[in-house]
Formats: C-alpha cells, structure tokens, sequence
C-alpha cells in the first residue's frame, strides 16, 4: 500500500480507531447521549479552527485567534445590554476588521504572519482588557436569554451549538469548493507565485482569509461567552493549541493547498474524543497540554508537504 | 538623497534614537521617570527578558524562528526550583549545582527543538511553538499547579543585593550580553549563523554543516533562555508554570523593534540590548506617567509592526506567507 494514497483518509480513519478504541474501554462512552454532548461542547473550538483552517489553507497562520475570542467576550457582555442581538453583529464586524488588520499587514507590509497575527493578538489583547477594566463580566440573563437563548438549548434532544456548527460548516465548505473566492484559495495555497502570475488577486484573497479567520474567532468567542453568560480577557486561553492541532489532524498541512473546512471539523472531533479518552483513561488534566503538543508535531510532519519548502526555515 | 542618510544607515541608528527619544519623553512627561531608582526598576524587569531575547537573537540571525520561550523558561525554572530544594536549598551548599544543571536542561531542551526542527524538517516556527506548548505542559506536570518558592537569602540576593543602586542581576544579566556577543563576533560559531542567515544555499555550497549550526544556534539559545529562568526566579522568588508566562511576545518584540530582521544575517546581541531597553522603557514609563497597564500590549504590538516594516527591503522580498 502506498502511504501517499491512504494520507488523505488517515483523519477519518483516526477518528474511528479512536472512537472504537475508548468505546471498547468503557462503553458508556458510545452512549448516543454522551457522544452528542462532547460534540456541542467543542463547537466553539470547532468555530475557531475553521477559521484557522482559511489562513493555513493559504500557508499563514493565525496566532491571533485566542485573544480575538477573548476580546469578543467582552464586547458581546458589554454590547449586549445596549444593542441586544445587534452584538452579535458588531463582534463579528469587529473579528473581521481585526483580522483584515492582520492580512493587510501580511500582505501589503511584507510581515510574516506568525508575527503579524502575533502582534495584532498584543493589540485586540490590550482592547479586551480595557472594555472589560481587567475584570470578569457577567450578562444579564434576561437580556442574554432574549438576544441568544437561541444559540443555547435543545430540540429533540440536540444542543443547539451542534445547529451552529453545522450551518457554519455547510456554508464553510460551500464557500471553499463552489465558489471562486475557494478557487482562489486553493490556488493560492497550492503556489503563490502561480496563483498571482494567472492573474488572482493574491492579495485581496489573502486579506479575505484572515479576516474569515477573525471573523470566525469572534463567532466561537461569542458562542462562548453566551454559554458561560459572561466575559472575561483571558476566559479563552488555552484555545489556540487545540485549534491549530484541530486544523493539522484534520490533514490541512501547514504548507497549506490541501486539506479544508471538512477535515478541520475530523480533526475538532478527534481533539475532542482525545479529550474525553483522557477522562476515561483517568489521564490527569495536567497532562492534557503536553500531550496535545506532541500530537501537534506528529501532525505537522505527518501533513507537511516537503516538496513546497526549498530551504526549511 | 544625501549620503548621510541612506536607508541603512538609518536602519542601523533607528532604534537608539527611538530608545533615546522615549526617554527624554518620558522624562519630560514626569521627572520622576528620570531617576536612579527608576532605571533600576527598568533593569530588573529588563534582566531576565534580556537574556531570553538575546537567545532568540542568535535563532533569528540565521533566519529561523524559536517560540518555545514560554514553555522552556517554566521547565528550567521549576526544574531548578526542585533540584536547588531537593540539594539543601542553599547556594552555601551543594545545592549550588542546580544552577548548571538549569543551563543543561535549557541546553537540552534547545537539542530536543532543533532536532524536531531538523529531523522532521518542520519549519521552525511550528516545531518550537509547538514544543513551547509542550514545556509548559511540562512544566505543569511537574508541579501540578504549584507555586515553589526560593526564600534562600545567598539567591535572593541577585534581586536584594545592590552595588552601586543596581541590583546583582543587573550585572548578571549584562555579563551574559557580553558572553553572547563575543560568540557573536569572535568564534566560528557566532559568524556561522550570519552565514546561514545571510544564504542558507551559499552557506551549504561553501561546505558549512547547516544543520549542525541550526541544532547549536537552538541548544545556545535554550542555555540563554535558562539563565533568564533563573533571573526570574531570583525576581520573584517563585517558581512555576506561569514563570514563562508572555516571555514569548516580550522578547520577539525586543528583537525586532532592536533592527535584526526577521530574514536572517542582520543585527546582533546589542541590537536586542536596545530592544529590551525600547520594551521596558515603555512599559515603565506608561505606568510612570499614569496609563493603565494593559495599553502595553497594543502599543508593543503596533511597534513590532512598524519595526519589521522598516526592516524589510521591499526589493528583495516578493511575498511572505
């Protein structure tokens, strides 16, 4: 069998063996009940990582995500009692320009994007802590109920986080194989200088991705603060790790051209079945982040194309 | 345009003038700022973040990247933390020995990175950021969210002893600048990473290992990276998981507002000298005239914009990823 034929299978295929092997350690794992609730609580990092996906898929990154989820936090808690749903909007506007923010200086100033994302996660950092003056908000929970009890709750047993998340990642993969601006990006991601010689323009595309990826960071904020009903500048860290892991176990390389919105939501499950595999396997919490570290490297290799990187930086 | 002012020349003098320019504005703003007592504090917040910047220094010379800061500054330091307690807990006793041993581990830690970086061949961005996530892990195995405190009076003393209004570390931390910059400019090793830096191709066509001067540059800077463990371990007199807490912003911040490009082959350990110094001023001075901590952060992130922007020949450089 050639390795290179069963590569793109390999998330799937790793997400099954996973799912059997803890199901056959303990079998309440595969009640239908619990599978679900372990799929709606890791929506909001599902959320984020797509929108990494958009700036891998290019052969960026985005370090950025985690303090833009932050900052939406605050703004949806300090938004919401003047503008109601009207929040919802303006922190997605806000994602958005902040994370154009990031492809304009990508692009058109020539910084690299691990320090450009870097440093507008310093910016979007300093304007969390200011809104919220460094302290824990909490939402009124009449008006939250109002405004997004829709986003929280049940229908015949189904969270409504897994409705988000499956409306995002339906119009995710539609924007990526049926439109031109997913054309593009596929282009861009397979050879830049390519894709700008045929006459794309490279750099509106790019600055699209990022502000997609900010834009989507700030929806998984949003959704996390109207899950906690409140905000807080640092309520999200420790989402930019199991994202990125998220994007590259779904099989989207960090070299970027392959890979997708698809393989990302494989990936989100894996990192969540990983997760709850830890609880039954009685793994102390404590470990959680190193073992998702290594995860990330074994990705990153596996997934590499090496054929795209003349000189490995 | 006059011969006096080309770009590199103004490149190469930007960041004293900037550093010179903050400090006569924030003294002027509040005399308070223009003090002994003030440049102290400004040296020992500036201390151990001097150390890991100029770690990064030598990765960034060659044009590679370290992130794995974070997470190593928290291994080393709560490794030593263990290792100086468990020994007699004194630097009178033999317990002395966890100092070395500190520098081993950041030595190991930085083999481990360049090796993932080599050996796999993953850029090396990913491969630190990702091994800085797992020190920090690491880290939080070890003490399971537990703060360690040094309360030996001879190690405190780096913080509590003074010669001439200036703590210990203060003079540590710049005999350690002067170490990095003499394997900077005056061993093989040193030009090496400006010769990998300045064209990793010609560098291999002209018979260097490449990847044995990578694996070196990373192993260097883990030792560096260690020391600054210990200053800030000295500072606080706790080690823990959060020891390594925003190291990572602070110093690339450092070293690219200092002027060493984030392309390889320009700049240097006085470079990052001035960068530290631009940071800290700022973030003192800020407080000194009255504005809340958290604009630091924003203000940092702008200028590492602005710096690498002004560091970058747009000629050579047709699209970044």
């Amino acid at each position: 069998m050639d390795f290179e034929r069963i590569k793109p299978h390999l998330p799937w295929i790793t997400l099954l063996a996973l799912v059997a092997l803890v199901g056959i350690s303990d079998t309440n794992f595969l009640r239908p009940q619990n599978l679900i609730s372990m799929a709606a609580d890791i929506v909001p990092l599902f959320i984020m990582a797509m929108g990494m996906t958009f700036v891998i898929y290019i052969g960026g990154i985005d370090l950025s995500a985690q303090s833009m989820a932050n900052m939406t936090t605050v703004i949806a808690t300090v938004a919401l009692a003047s503008f109601g749903i009207g929040a919802a909007l303006i922190c997605i506007a806000i994602g958005a320009i902040m994370g154009a923010i990031s492809g304009f200086v990508t692009t058109k100033l020539l910084v690299p994007s691990f320090v450009s994302t870097l440093a507008i996660g310093g910016v979007v950092f300093s304007i969390g802590q200011w809104l919220s003056g460094q302290r824990a908000l909490y939402m009124d929970a009449t008006l939250r109920d109002n405004a997004f009890g829709w986003m929280v709750g049940n229908t015949a047993g189904i969270p409504h986080e897994i409705f988000i998340g499956t409306v995002l990642v339906l119009a995710g993969w539609f924007l990526q194989t049926r439109t031109t601006f997913g054309r593009a990006l596929k282009a861009i991601g397979a050879g830049e200088p390519a894709a700008a010689a045929s006459g794309i323009n490279v750099t509106r595309i790019k600055i699209m991705a990022f502000a997609l990826s900010g834009g989507l960071a700030a929806i998984a904020g949003l959704l996390f603060a109207v899950k906690l009903s409140g905000g807080s500048p640092t309520i999200a860290n420790g989402f930019l790790l199991p994202a990125i892991v998220a994007v590259l176990v779904g099989g989207t390389p960090l070299t970027g051209g392959v890979g997708g919105v698809i393989n990302t939501m494989i990936g989100t499950l894996i990192v969540a079945v990983i997760r709850s595999s830890m609880l039954y396997f009685e793994i102390d919490a404590t470990r959680q982040q190193m073992v998702f570290g290594i995860i990330l490297i074994v990705a990153i290799a596996a997934t590499i194309d090496r054929s795209k990187l003349r000189v490995v930086k | 345009m006059n011969s006096f002012l080309t770009r590199d020349i103004l490149v190469k003098w930007a960041p004293l003038l900037v550093l010179l320019v903050l400090i006569v504005f924030f003294a002027a703003m509040e005399p308070r700022f223009f003090s002994v007592r003030n440049f102290a504090r400004i040296g020992i917040s500036s201390a151990p973040a001097l150390m890991v910047a100029i770690g990064v220094t030598f990765i960034i010379i060659m044009g590679s990247i370290d992130l794995s800061m974070e997470g190593t500054v928290s291994v080393c330091a709560v490794l030593f933390a263990f290792a100086f307690l468990a020994m007699g807990g004194t630097l009178a006793s033999i317990a002395w020995l966890a100092l070395p041993l500190a520098l081993l581990v950041g030595a190991v830690i930085g083999l481990i990175n360049g090796l993932i970086h080599i050996r796999l061949k993953i850029p090396s961005f990913m491969a630190s950021l990702a091994m800085g996530f797992v020190g920090t892990g690491f880290a939080l195995l070890l003490t399971g969210g537990d703060r360690i405190r040094i309360e030996d009076e001879a190690f405190r003393a780096l913080l509590t002893t003074r010669w001439f209004n200036f703590p210990i570390m203060v003079y540590v931390a710049l005999l350690f600048t002067f170490i990095a910059w003499f394997i900077q400019s005056r061993t093989t090793l040193g030009r090496n990473f400006y010769a990998v830096g300045g064209g990793e191709e010609l560098a291999h066509a002209s018979g260097l290992n490449v990847n044995r001067v990578r694996v070196l540059g990373f192993m260097l800077a883990g030792i560096f990276y260690a020391v600054g463990a210990l200053l800030a371990v000295g500072r606080i007199g706790i080690a823990e998981t959060a020891t390594g807490n925003n190291f990572m912003f602070v110093a690339i911040t450092s070293v690219v507002v200092g002027g060493t490009a984030l392309w390889g082959g320009i700049g240097g350990v006085w470079n990052t000298l001035i960068g530290v110094l631009i940071v800290n001023v700022i973030n003192n001075g800020m407080v000194v005239i009255g504005l809340p901590g958290y604009v630091q952060d924003g203000v940092l992130g702008a200028l590492v914009i602005i710096a690498v922007v002004l560091s970058t020949d747009r000629k050579s450089v047709s699209f970044v990823k």
